[in-house]
């Protein structure tokens, strides 16, 4: 189990040409279109889990690099949901939290997760 | 030697397994008490799901204290056992628990719709923007919507399980990362993880999404980086104690004021443990911060009014010099549980800090007797956090009048601050039983080994390796499942309804207009579940609205198109529904209402017997 989360974490962190960083917004796209159009729970979990893994690893690798694997990835876990609650309370409070809006508070937690993990990689 | 170590992993895995079936089995107990007409969770509640669950807990206890699993599998069984112990509310009640929860979830309603712009407040409450902004309401709101857009999934289904598995998740790591920096002992740390789930008025906050719910999460963990921030220099570690005590205020001014106070706290800690010579001055600093921390949440409750004028909290000394002396006295020691009747839910409730004093007292007194210890500053810091804690609770329930919440919330911040220390002492507790059976036992069981001994020594050998081994997990266990008993109420009023829901629902896909509803508070709750509540176009009134009251006491008493016809001319809106339900409003004056509405010509909206067999009728109004 230990190897395995490791294993992962190493290949996500490296996010060799941006792949991790694209697989993320692939999954914001994949979230955006479910939820005009498709509506299905399944390929939103999909998405979600895929989002969350990728950008909650950036984040643990970015802020916690010294702790121990499992509290690295748990406190990623919650700094991203910090993260995602912050920015799409901030759409809320400066006007309204529509779709659109969601999904920019999607792409820019993306963004920000993958940034802070190419800074301490660098 | 070999043989041994392979019979106990098979042991172990084979506890393993049987913990998670039980774990499994009760979750499924649990899905199929779900009830659509019910007043607490106990009185639909499969009768067998208590004694699993008793079982599971006493295997976990088992797993956490004997055997020699990795610390991250042992902290999985302890977060799976954490979400079942907080979803009592979420999977047997319809629309949740008839609380803040109901209520949080017809905000975040709105917010999904774009019913409302510039974030959730209540009109005419506040004189301030930013005030509104940094309630809690929004950031649950947004994050609620947030998740649900993401999955896919109705709103409803996000909300009611945020809190139990954030908390489920994030309060058992928490609980044991702060154990870990009091006592650097992992087996306490891994029992502090499943024995916060011990505190019955956490685990109810644990089981309700609110944004104090939430709050009390971020606390937990500015709590923690404050324990961090007293033992290193790293700026990062203070940025993120500062970033957890900000989300603490964002989720929930009480845990945001909290965390602040305890960083004031840990301040004058820390510069107080970084002097080399310790003067009368900043001995005196730390007497000053300890005061100042006290008093902060207090004034800040008295400041309340410049941002929302409804909030009239005061200091008095009326409430004290009124109170009969033994009352006074019961509440100054108990608090509020001076009132409760029931002796088991006052040990329940009381059980932990009681540990967690005798945990203190005996961390207190051996850091005093190894003051070089390692995390002497952090034992000192909690004990004093402790204090303050208690003593804020004193001057709100005793010293202070209306005050904006119950003032045991504060009872939640003393069982975080607690549970290390409970976890210690209990852990010590452990392991005096097992040194002294070793003792007792010594040169015996070196000799021969267990399995040679006489038959008489064999059985008091056994005997009191059961006890200790099974018998202290199995007293564990129970402590954790009756502790339930006292976290989720036994009495309560009936829970939103099948019908209620039923109702609500079908005048929602059935109604292309606007319109109003009118109908009980119990009727608004349900609402929140589908609508939200001061939804523009399905508009029912909020839970304190006095109008709204008004509207549905006329048509109960006169049930007339008059009142519909104002309703509609109130919300701006071209139809107009009376909902009447008959457990809520007792048999005799349901018929009487429905008699009197039929009467006078209004018309059955949807099925013509009434929801729920005859229990609900909704009539109608069009301009």
């Amino acid at each position: 189990m230990r190897d395995s989360l490791h294993k992962l974490e190493s290949l996500v962190v490296r996010d060799r040409a941006f792949l991790f960083t694209l697989a993320s917004y692939v999954a914001v796209l994949a979230i955006y279109v479910n939820l005009i159009m498709l509506k299905s729970l399944v390929l939103g979990s999909i998405a979600t889990i895929l989002f969350f893994l990728i950008n909650s690893i950036f984040l643990g690798n970015g802020i916690f690099k010294k702790e121990d694997a499992l509290f690295r990835f748990v406190f990623g876990v919650l700094l991203f949901v910090m993260l995602l609650g912050s920015l799409n309370w901030v759409a809320l409070i400066t006007y309204n939290l529509d779709i659109s809006k969601s999904t920019l508070a999607l792409l820019a937690a993306a963004t920000i997760s993958s940034a802070l993990n190419r800074t301490v990689n660098r | 030697m070999r043989s041994e170590t392979v019979t106990s992993k098979r042991l172990l895995r084979a506890s393993e397994i049987f913990y998670l079936f039980l774990v499994g089995l009760s979750f499924y107990l649990l899905i199929i008490s779900r009830a659509g007409e019910a007043h607490t969770v106990w009185e639909v509640l499969n009768p067998i799901f208590m004694p699993v669950l008793f079982v599971a807990a006493s295997i976990l206890t088992v797993i956490l204290l004997v055997s020699d699993e990795e610390v991250r599998v042992k902290l999985i069984f302890v977060i799976i056992y954490s979400i079942l112990a907080h979803s009592f509310f979420s999977i047997i009640f319809l629309g949740g628990d008839l609380s803040g929860q109901q209520t949080m979830l017809g905000r975040s309603r709105l917010v999904d719709e774009n019913a409302v712009l510039y974030g959730v407040f209540d009109p005419g409450e506040t004189t301030s923007t930013i005030y509104d902004w940094f309630r809690g309401e929004n950031f649950q709101a947004a994050l609620t919507v947030a998740l649900a857009r993401m999955l896919s999934i109705d709103l409803m289904w996000v909300h009611l399980f945020l809190v139990p598995v954030l908390w489920g998740v994030f309060t058992s790591i928490a609980a044991y990362l702060t154990t870990l920096a009091v006592t650097k002992n992992e087996r306490a740390s891994i029992l502090a993880s499943v024995l916060i789930s011990a505190f019955p008025y956490a685990t109810y906050f644990g089981a309700i999404s609110v944004p104090n719910s939430i709050g009390f999460i971020f606390f937990f963990y500015s709590l923690y980086f404050i324990l961090r921030y007293l033992s290193s220099n790293e700026r990062k570690i203070v940025i993120l104690t500062l970033i957890f005590c900000f989300f603490s205020f964002l989720t929930h001014y009480l845990a945001g004021v909290m965390s602040f106070s305890f960083l004031i706290l840990a301040i004058a800690f820390k510069s107080f443990t970084t002097q080399n010579e310790k003067s009368a001055i900043s001995k005196s600093s730390i007497v000053v911060s300890f005061i100042l921390s006290v008093v902060l949440l207090p004034l800040s409750l008295i400041y309340l009014r410049y941002f929302r004028p409804s909030i009239q909290t005061a200091f008095t000394f009326e409430k004290i010099s009124q109170l009969p002396l033994q009352e006074a006295a019961g509440l100054l020691l108990l608090g509020e549980l001076t009132y409760v009747s029931n002796p088991l839910t006052v040990f329940l409730v009381i059980a932990g800090p009681i540990i967690g004093v005798v945990g203190i007292v005996y961390l207190l007194r051996y850091v005093r007797r190894n003051p070089l210890t390692e995390s002497r500053v952090i034992v000192l810091f909690l004990s004093a956090a402790f204090l303050t804690v208690i003593t804020d609770y004193r001057i709100l329930k005793l010293f202070m009048e209306e005050i904006p919440f119950s003032a045991e919330r504060l009872w939640i911040f003393r069982d975080l601050v607690v549970v290390p220390f409970v976890a210690m002492a209990t852990f010590l507790a452990f392991t005096s039983l097992k040194s002294f059976v070793r003792k007792s036992f010594a040169s015996p069981l070196n000799d021969v080994g267990l399995r040679n001994l006489p038959k008489v020594s064999f059985r008091r050998v056994s005997g009191l390796l059961l006890t200790m081994n099974v018998l202290f997990s199995v007293a564990l266990g129970g402590w954790l499942t009756l502790s339930l008993t006292a976290a989720y109420p036994q009495v309560a009023p009936l829970q939103t309804t099948s019908y209620e829901l039923d109702a609500v629902e079908f005048i929602d896909k059935t109604t292309s207009e606007k319109y109003v509803a009118i109908g009980d508070i119990w009727t608004i709750f349900a609402a929140e579940r589908i609508v939200g509540n001061r939804n523009p176009r399905a508009y029912y009134f909020g839970e304190y609205k006095k109008i709204g009251f008004d509207f549905f006491a006329n048509m109960t008493q006169d049930p007339s198109t008059t009142w519909m016809d104002q309703a509609m001319d109130y919300t701006n809106t071209t139809v107009a529904y009376f909902i009447v339900t008959q457990p809520r409003l007792g048999v005799e004056v349901f018929n009487n209402v429905v008699h009197k509405t039929i009467e006078n010509g209004l018309p059955i909206y949807g099925p013509q017997q009434g929801f729920g067999d005859g229990k609900l009728y909704v009539f109608y109004h069009r301009r």
